[in-house]
């Protein structure tokens, strides 16, 4: 039997077993879907969430907010001391009445709360955009000389908060990455046990080919592409759930768009959700491999001896 | 075709089933194993097909030194061999034509080779005309048929059977027993296993007895009444050739039997 007719009987006996015990395959496909789907739902945000924090370190900025008495002077020395600096990209002063237009832009629901005698209650600011090659240590010293400036109120580094955002980001790849791996050892061990299981329904199949002389590739082959096609559609169902569970979240999240936009704007890309079915089918193999080791499936054809 | 040197099996709680057990069967030869349940027939022929190993001494069969087989080779070895037992080992939700054809599928034959393969096994155990059927459908005697069959089915050199007629009643033991003796009669080595005397003395073939794990006869049986017997097989066979010759008429030519197709 050459290997493409060994592969063909197979991929057949598998669908045949598959088909036969349905429900027990069934227990093993949505064991190792639920799995892949909640460590891929991890891995997904914290891939978003880096992506975020990305786009962000992208524009980040150096805010430098005056008190309400800072003069010209005041300002124009904080505007000098940024234009000298090398990581400085850009330089921009933005005065209170435009910082009040942002802020309604932004927050157009609580655009009330500017409106009182006419004077914008926003300080003044001159805003560094940062290089992407920006020394961080020469922006921290220059920032925080200019906390002692005068007429300096306050210094925002947007760089302190998404520090905070990429060890979060960190942190739910991390923990996606453990209860992924947590999870596909009990999906392994799940269907390991399927598997096993179906090898008894066919221990009387066993014993006979092992009587006439089935090699033991022969006689494992449909248990091991069974394994695998059991993984691999946990990986197609778990890849499914996950978008739809994005596309969900995005559109009930519409009107705010906070969580949808950090959570879950991007899907998997394809070689990335191809990479995650086939995660399921190798899991699946193992689990077949780790259920038909030797002493085991003697166990299983000697019960067939007894009984065919 | 068979030859043991001093073979010995023993297991680990000390229970000795072989002791010292040395014969040699020459090609072509049919042979009845017998003695009483526990003696070590079996035991003797699973060391055969290599299912045992022995504590000691050395299997020879077909030349190949069993005992010392590599596990990888076991297969192959197996396919040489046809073996039949007492409970006949079909597999209930395969048909009679599925269960012959167990080994032309490892051998990769496709589904016509091994349609055809099954019919030729089916019509030497006359059973061609039932290959769709299952064998919760069959009689004993015809469940057993089809066990030989399947073990017929590569045309083995060897065909050892463990007990074949245990579970039927004198008909059909007799049944079967002419048909093995058609198979001998064909080339085939045969070494069966049985506590049947009386079978055993109707043959008139070569009888090795066991006792306790140990080789206490091997003689030769005058077969008087093995005369009548082999007349009626010649009989059946002129009449399986006259039924042959009908079909090549009817259709023309040889031609792939219709049963073959199914």
């Amino acid at each position: 039997m050459t290997f493409t007719q060994a592969l063909a009987y197979f991929f057949r006996e598998a669908a045949v077993s598959l088909a036969r015990s349905w429900k027990v395959s069934l227990l093993a496909v949505l064991t190792i879907a639920v799995s892949l789907f909640i460590g891929g739902a991890f891995l997904l945000a914290g891939s978003n969430l880096a992506s975020l924090a990305d786009e962000w370190r992208g524009e980040a900025r150096v805010v430098v907010y005056f008190e309400p008495a800072a003069g010209e002077a005041e300002r124009a020395a904080v505007r000098a001391a940024a234009a000298g600096e090398p990581w400085a990209r850009q330089v921009v002063e933005v005065g209170p009445e435009e910082a009040a237009e942002r802020f309604r832009e932004s927050f157009p629901s609580l655009s009330g709360l500017l409106e009182s005698d006419g004077a914008s209650p926003l300080p003044a600011s001159v805003e560094v955009l940062l290089a992407p090659d920006a020394d961080a240590a020469a922006v921290s010293a220059w920032a925080e000389a200019q906390r002692g400036a005068p007429g300096v109120d306050m210094v925002d580094d947007d760089r302190d908060w998404l520090g905070r955002l990429e060890a979060l980001t960190a942190l739910v790849r991390g923990a996606g990455l453990v209860l992924g791996a947590v999870l596909l050892a009990a999906a392994v061990f799940t269907i390991a046990s399927v598997i096993r299981l179906t090898a008894y329904l066919y221990h009387e199949e066993i014993a006979v080919m092992r009587l006439v002389g089935a090699t033991e590739f022969f006689i494992r082959g449909p248990f091991y592409v069974e394994g695998m096609l059991q993984g691999l559609l946990g990986g197609v169902l778990a890849v499914a759930g996950l978008y739809g569970g994005t596309r969900a979240l995005v559109s009930q999240d519409a009107a705010t768009g906070l969580l949808s936009q950090a959570l879950a704007p991007g899907f998997f890309s394809l070689r990335e959700a191809v990479a995650l079915v086939l995660l399921g089918g190798a899991a699946g193999l193992f689990g077949a491999l780790l259920s038909l080791r030797r002493e085991k499936l003697d166990e299983v054809a000697e019960v067939g001896q007894g009984e065919v | 075709m068979i030859q043991f040197f001093h073979v010995s099996k023993s297991y680990p709680g000390g229970q000795t089933a072989l002791d010292d057990v040395t014969f040699d069967i020459p090609r072509g030869q049919f042979v009845f194993l017998t003695g009483a349940s526990g003696a070590g027939k079996t035991t003797l022929l699973k060391m055969i097909f290599r299912e045992e190993v022995p504590s000691d001494g050395q299997i020879l069969v077909n030349g190949r030194n069993v005992a010392s087989l590599p596990r990888g080779k076991i297969p192959y070895l197996r396919r040489t061999l046809g073996v039949v037992f007492q409970d006949f080992r079909l597999i209930p939700r395969k048909t009679v034509a599925e269960n012959v054809t167990y080994l032309p599928r490892v051998l990769g034959h496709d589904a016509k080779s091994r349609k055809a393969l099954a019919y030729q096994a089916l019509r030497r155990v006359g059973l061609a005309h039932r290959t769709k059927a299952f064998p919760a459908e069959l009689s004993g005697g015809e469940q057993q048929r089809v066990a030989i069959a399947r073990a017929l089915v590569n045309e083995p050199e060897l065909l050892i059977a463990d007990e074949p007629t245990g579970n039927l009643d004198p008909k059909l033991s007799e049944e079967i027993l002419r048909l093995f003796l058609d198979i001998n009669r064909r080339g085939t080595t045969l070494l069966i296993a049985t506590h049947d005397r009386e079978l055993i003395q109707r043959t008139g073939r070569r009888v090795l007895t066991l006792d306790q794990g140990r080789l206490v006869g091997d003689e030769n049986l005058e077969a008087p009444v093995s005369v009548p017997m082999e007349r009626e097989l010649n009989a059946e066979r002129e009449l399986d050739a006259e039924r042959t010759l009908n079909e090549v008429d009817e259709s023309g030519g040889v031609q792939a039997p219709r049963e073959a197709e199914a």
